[in-house]
């Protein structure tokens, strides 16, 4: 016999005492209600996996929405803000013409 | 008629009634685990009473984790683990001698070929090996784990548990004054 066989042998698995399981659900029996941590949370963790893809996916699609409106607006701003500028230019461009036209009149 | 259930699925359905709170499932996942529980923590400590503390404390842990565990490779792995970590934890905790003089006394003069003391001289020296070791002897012959399997439960490097199985064999050996086997 070699060693290993020797320590596979001597290490082979024992059952405990008749009687284990009871003792156990005994003890789970006797653990107040807090401590004893029945199973009320993911009982199918598969869902709850599911779930939080999808929470995730939503969090994901409702800040790039959120994005998308943001840079929309701040684009509509910038846009107005050209026209303004624009428009401003375009009225000193007619003022500059009015008073050439008034200063050739006036000869 | 008898409907042959393929032991996994019938170990998954009692996972998932467990999970729900079925005391009876539960009772059935302690009685098909608890051989491998209890063993590798009376083989860590060469004591049955505190084995058997050991394995309770064990179940009763995998009672409140229940939700997190999803397959019957998953719960073995898990028990596996924890019993192995919580016996290292003890043993580092209070550093307690398992083997009696009188035992060891008795056990320096059985003959080797008797299987009966032989097995018994074997546990009394797996005690004295250090608690890494004595995990790592444990696994290796009681679960028939390979070095790489061994070390996701133990959480160290393979090489560190090769080397921690070597040296234990080695030691084992010079006690048992053999000489080294050509490995296989």
């Amino acid at each position: 016999m070699t060693l290993e066989n020797d320590l596979k042998h001597a290490l082979r698995r024992q059952a405990p005492a008749p009687g284990f399981a009871e003792r156990v659900m005994q003890q789970i029996e006797n653990q107040p209600e807090e401590l004893r941590g029945t199973p009320r949370y993911p009982r199918n963790p598969v869902w709850w996996r599911a779930a939080a893809a999808s929470v995730t996916l939503a969090a994901i699609l409702g800040g790039y929405a959120t994005h998308r409106v943001v840079e929309h607006r701040r684009g509509e701003r910038a846009k107005e803000q050209v026209l303004t500028a624009m428009r401003i230019a375009g009225e000193k461009v007619r003022y500059a013409q009015q008073e050439v036209r008034g200063i050739g009149t006036a000869d | 008629m008898t409907a042959i259930v393929p032991e996994a699925i019938e170990f998954s359905a009692a996972l998932t009634r467990a999970q729900a709170g079925d005391h009876d499932a539960f009772a059935e996942l302690v009685e098909r685990h608890e051989a491998m529980v209890y063993s590798l923590a009376w083989h860590f400590f060469n004591d049955r009473s505190r084995a058997e503390e050991v394995a309770q404390d064990v179940f009763l842990q995998l009672y409140r984790n229940l939700a997190s565990l999803e397959t019957e490779a998953h719960v073995l792995f898990w028990l596996r683990q924890v019993t192995t970590r919580r016996c290292i934890d003890q043993v580092r905790r209070t550093r307690m001698k398992a083997v009696s003089l009188d035992d060891a006394g008795e056990l320096r003069a059985v003959d080797q070929r008797a299987d009966p003391f032989l097995d018994r001289r074997l546990k009394n020296l797996i005690q004295e090996l250090p608690e890494l070791q004595r995990a790592v002897v444990t696994l290796r012959y009681q679960e028939d784990l390979d070095p790489s399997e061994i070390c996701r439960i133990v959480g160290l490097p393979v090489n560190t548990v090769k080397s921690h199985l070597h040296r234990a064999l080695q030691s084992l050996r010079k006690k048992l004054d053999r000489k080294p086997e050509k490995q296989s």
